[in-house]
């Protein structure tokens, strides 16, 4: 058995209460807005990453833009580093012996792999994922020349396939 | 106010309170006297205490040892307090200065580590002991509550593993922040709102200022203040509930004692020299040979266990310096990375787990890095009410009536004790098999 009495004292007190706590609660959760920043301070994504002629044949790691880029000839592309498991930096091995291979509808001669020190996870060298827990293939990023100095540029917010050259 | 009234048996028992919490509004003279006889801080233990409670082999005494090193963390934690740097540019120098500049700072940084260590290990001991004694079950007593209180631990074993590795951030190395780059990708592979929980515990898009001042304050202040309250409400709980459930299991296991007439109770001289009185018999949990008076018996237990605890934790920082790598170098990831040796389980777990199905692909950070875990948590968590074995196993090691069920718990554990092995000794650079006796190839450390 309950005993159920809501007189003026208790309705009173219960309304002030609940007021109270009410409050109390939304301005705490307010509060805790603030904690979810409103400008991120990133670095941009685009960048300027050097004259052409600091390319050699073959590949060149960025570790500022976590990023390799690979040229052959004159055709440039771009591929990130970042593994797409959880965001450790994969490492590039040289092949011993380089293979050619049909990527995107176009040939490409892969001189590397990529391996993730994190969890182990491979790619082969136009950023497929082999094995391990990797997701997704390695990000390719979109090249051009800048107009104004000839420097090599590369959009990290812009993906693109992996048919994608520069020719210069 | 609308209260059910106390029933027969609240009224009935003294002593007892069958609540959660205290009464804040008393019905009456009674109440309001419970509120402050209840209080949690004039009663953690009672008068007497049960003597095979106190056995050193029942329950290896490791909740008082995870207390008192938790106590000492946050002694040690004191001075490093006013040492260290919480700035992005400094927190390195200044780990480097406590280690290396500051008198008897590698020692003072070393009982922190090593305590802080070694309390992981005493909570899981801890959880693992009171899941194989059935210690979760309620017994004879009237309102108790055991089985909350369990929750209330398993709780305490994921802040502790918080605290752990929000300090493990602080010193700002290599260790420190690819640890972090990992788990905060882990958060982020939930699918819809991953990308927010990143953000809100790294404070941004990247690894940066506003995430280690984020995970010190919830290092320093946030996480030790809820387990500290947490832990007073378990103590608060464990008396509540009369106990260890060692006291309930031999009340009700053992034959009731024989006892000599008690002081206390009148009897009739003649009736009582002629044995026709109405027959003594205590329950032994109130039989004056089988319990001690607390203080100072179960005080001065705890004593030597703290004090034991202490003893240790200070020798060993003498012996074992803390390490501390190179400055954390977003561009460089350490090969292998690994991550905090109790997490090492769940690193080996999420290398496994990605599932491919057709072009349908499930990254293992979410199936390995939060389902899993979560289920293992919720598990943990609802076994109690799973639990249908009787109110006998409470209290004893490894009683038939739960045969079954503690072999699954032992196999889930040693599942995660394996994994933990095999990530610490047996994984090299990418994280590829190798026995420990087998040397590491030569990996430039760039590129």
């Amino acid at each position: 058995m309950t005993e159920q009495v809501l007189d003026r004292r208790e309705f009173i007190y219960r309304v002030g209460s609940g007021a109270g706590v009410a409050a109390i609660a939304y301005q705490g959760l307010a509060s805790l807005r603030s904690l979810r920043p409103n400008v991120s301070y990133d670095a941009p994504t685009t960048v300027k990453l050097g004259s052409i002629t600091e390319f050699p044949e073959g590949l060149k790691f960025l570790p500022d833009q976590r990023l390799f880029v690979f040229r052959e000839g004159n055709t440039f592309h771009a591929i990130s580093a970042v593994c797409t498991h959880l965001g450790c930096t994969a490492r590039a091995e040289a092949l011993a012996a380089p293979e050619a291979r049909q990527v995107g509808g176009r040939s490409m001669r892969l001189t590397h792999r990529f391996q993730c020190p994190c969890h182990g996870s491979r790619y082969s060298g136009d950023g497929s994922n082999v094995s391990g827990p990797a997701p997704r293939p390695l990000a390719w990023y979109r090249l051009w020349v800048a107009p104004d100095d000839g420097q090599l540029v590369v959009d990290l917010a812009y993906e693109v396939d992996h048919d994608f050259r520069l020719t210069v | 106010m609308v209260q059910p009234l106390p029933t027969r048996e609240e009224r009935a028992v003294p002593g007892l309170h069958p609540r959660r919490f205290w009464s804040l509004r008393p019905r009456s003279d009674r109440q309001s006297g419970d509120a402050i006889v209840s209080n949690f801080l004039l009663h953690w233990f009672p008068a007497k205490t049960y003597k095979p409670s106190m056995d050193w082999s029942y329950s290896f005494w490791l909740g008082t040892v995870s207390a008192a090193l938790f106590l000492l963390l946050v002694l040690s934690g004191g001075p490093l307090l006013f040492l260290y740097v919480p700035s992005v540019e400094r927190a390195y120098g200044s780990v480097k200065d406590i280690e290396f500049a500051v008198t008897f700072g590698s020692w003072i940084r070393s009982v922190h580590r090593v305590a802080a260590h070694l309390m992981v290990v005493a909570v899981f001991l801890h959880l693992v002991r009171v899941f194989l004694t059935g210690a979760y079950k309620n017994g004879v007593g009237q309102g108790q509550r055991r089985v909350w209180n369990w929750t209330i631990g398993v709780a305490m074993l994921l802040v502790t593993l918080l605290l752990s590795f929000t300090g493990y951030l602080l010193p700002w190395d290599q260790l420190a922040y690819w640890a972090v780059t990992v788990g905060t990708n882990i958060a982020s592979s939930i699918p819809f709102v991953g990308p927010t929980v990143r953000e809100l515990l790294i404070g941004g898009r990247t690894i940066d200022q506003p995430t280690l001042i984020r995970f010190y304050v919830l290092h320093v202040l946030l996480l030790p203040g809820a387990l500290g309250a947490l832990f007073v409400y378990h103590m608060w709980r464990v008396r509540k509930d009369g106990g260890l459930a060692r006291a309930d299991s031999v009340a009700i296991v053992s034959e009731r004692l024989r006892t000599v007439p008690v002081r206390s109770k009148t009897y009739t001289l003649l009736g009582v020299a002629r044995g026709t009185a109405p027959t003594v018999r205590t329950a032994t949990l109130e039989a004056p040979d089988l319990t001690v008076n607390s203080v100072p018996d179960l005080t001065r237990r705890i004593s030597i266990v703290a004090l034991g605890t202490v003893a240790i934790i200070s020798l060993a920082a003498v012996y074992v310096r803390s390490p501390l790598e190179e400055a954390a170098n977003a561009l460089v990831t350490p090969n292998p990375a690994k991550a905090p040796w109790y997490f090492l389980w769940l690193q080996e777990i999420v290398t496994d787990t990605t599932v491919h199905l057709g072009s349908f692909t499930i990254n293992g950070a979410f199936l390995g890095g939060v389902l899993l875990p979560g289920l293992l948590v919720g598990l943990l968590t609802a076994w109690p009410w799973l639990d249908r074995s009787p109110m006998t196993a409470a209290g004893t090691w490894l009683p038939r009536s739960r045969r079954a069920q503690n072999a699954v718990f032992l196999a889930i554990a040693a599942l995660v004790i394996l994994l933990t092995l095999l990530g610490t000794f047996c994984r090299g650079p990418y994280w590829h098999f190798y026995w420990p006796w087998q040397p590491w190839p030569e990996i430039p450390t760039r590129l």
